[in-house]
């Protein structure tokens, strides 16, 4: 009985794990359309998005059967409630790859960004990848230490974040309003994006030492 | 010590919602009235604000844990617990999107005052998300479904709103010049998310009552 329990459990934290992987994919394939003014690999990612929300779907199913079922206490109880903080948080991952996405879609064929800003996403999209990547990694392994990590690697996007700022700000540029405000939404996109990454790991260390680091959620 | 009826755990989570809901509502509205009349201290008091939002979050997510680890709820129960912390994630969320918006008040203080094109839209957008909060407080403390569905057609209203902003934008006579276009951008972005963190929450609402996801109800 125990082993199916605990096998419940591993099925719980493999969906999870999954959709991190999902939602890297996506925003990888997001940042190419992006980049790239590829509209074919956008509307795959917008497509692809439903098969998140199923997996989210079926996430949240396996935790209210533990819940239900096999009233868990302690550390299970709270990789059970984490596993449903988790799954909203990763889910909303997608659809910030979607809007990416849909950005590049709405713009077709024009690229969206001016080419002076576009190393940048490059950059946002990689950290943000990265980002789920780990996330994923963490959820499998329980590490507090990649836990951590991931918080220092939030910081690269942080900054990226705010220097999109300084760019368009600056009286020399010369795109225009419209490219502005794509500008400015994209790139929070990415922000948010790495944000719900960050607190997938929060609610992992919280999982292993009963606290939460820092504030609930960034 | 007994632990607590489980009855009276969830009453006091949906009053604990119910508090949020009313404080993310407040939020709104100082911050609204702060970027409306260019008031930076109310717009401090917004930014001091959103710490009591944050505890009231944290006091349901530990009901919560102590209303599954004492009583094991299932099914309605167990919907109404679990709807409970996710909605209070919505609205911790809500208290945070008004506190964004306050600060781009404070960032921007003194100076840009919001173009007086997009002010009444402002306005609008404001009580709309105040309206929005108020409505979830009362749908997280009566449980009614039909005010819940209500609340899903009121954000359409917000998102014709958020429209029109970006034609205003867009527009080539916009005189006002990229920074301005930037904030009004995250401005009407921060009120849009507002009332959809509120519509998750009425969402929520409806399926712990029912057990059905919003879209299957037949209204």
């Amino acid at each position: 009985m125990r082993d199916a329990y605990q096998e419940q459990l591993d099925s719980l934290a493999d969906s999870l794990a999954g959709m991190c992987t999902q939602v890297a994919d996506a925003m990888e394939k997001a940042t190419r359309a992006l980049l790239e003014s590829d509209l074919q690999l956008a509307e795959e990612v917008i497509s692809d998005d439903l098969k998140v929300d199923e997996i989210r779907t079926a996430a949240e199913e396996k935790a209210f059967a533990l819940l239900a079922l096999q009233a868990p206490v302690a550390t299970d109880l709270r990789i059970v409630v984490s596993a449903i903080h988790g799954a909203g948080d990763i889910e909303r991952m997608g659809d910030l790859a979607l809007h990416v996405a849909q950005a590049a879609r709405r713009r077709h064929p024009s690229p969206v960004l001016p080419d002076e800003v576009a190393p940048y996403f490059a950059e946002m999209g990689r950290v943000g990848v990265a980002l789920a990547v780990k996330a994923g990694a963490v959820i499998r392994s329980r590490d507090l230490m990649t836990a951590a990590e991931l918080e220092s690697d939030d910081d690269a996007m942080d900054d990226l974040h705010r220097h999109m700022f300084t760019v368009l700000m600056d009286r020399n540029w010369t795109h225009g309003v419209e490219a502005a405000v794509d500008v400015t939404l994209l790139a929070r996109f990415y922000e948010r994006y790495a944000d719900h990454a960050v607190a997938v790991a929060r609610r992992i260390v919280y999982v292993v030492t009963g606290q939460m680091p820092g504030p609930l959620t960034v | 010590m007994p632990p607590i009826p489980l009855a009276q755990q969830l009453g006091e989570l949906s009053e604990l919602l119910g508090q949020m809901c009313t404080a993310a509502a407040g939020a709104v509205q100082q911050a609204t009235a702060a970027l409306l009349d260019g008031r930076v201290r109310l717009a401090e008091q917004v930014i001091a604000g959103d710490a009591r939002i944050d505890a009231l979050r944290a006091q349901i997510e530990e009901l919560a844990g102590d209303a599954l680890l004492f009583h094991a709820p299932v099914a309605g129960d167990l919907r109404a617990v679990v709807s409970a912390i996710r909605s209070a994630g919505d609205v911790e969320r809500m208290g945070d999107l008004a506190l964004h918006v306050a600060e781009v008040i404070h960032r921007r203080h003194p100076g840009h005052a919001l173009p007086a094109e997009v002010r009444a839209d402002f306005a609008e957008m404001g009580r709309l998300a105040v309206q929005l909060a108020r409505k979830a407080a009362e749908v997280v403390r009566s449980r009614n479904v039909l005010l819940a569905v209500e609340l899903d057609a009121d954000d359409d209203a917000m998102d014709a709103l958020h429209r029109r902003m970006f034609g205003v934008l867009m527009h080539p006579a916009w005189p006002h010049g990229v920074t301005a276009a930037v904030d009004v951008t995250l401005l009407a972005r921060y009120y849009e998310r507002f009332a959809d963190h509120a519509v998750m929450v009425a969402r929520e609402t409806i399926y712990a009552v029912t057990g059905q996801e919003p879209d299957a109800i037949p209204i």
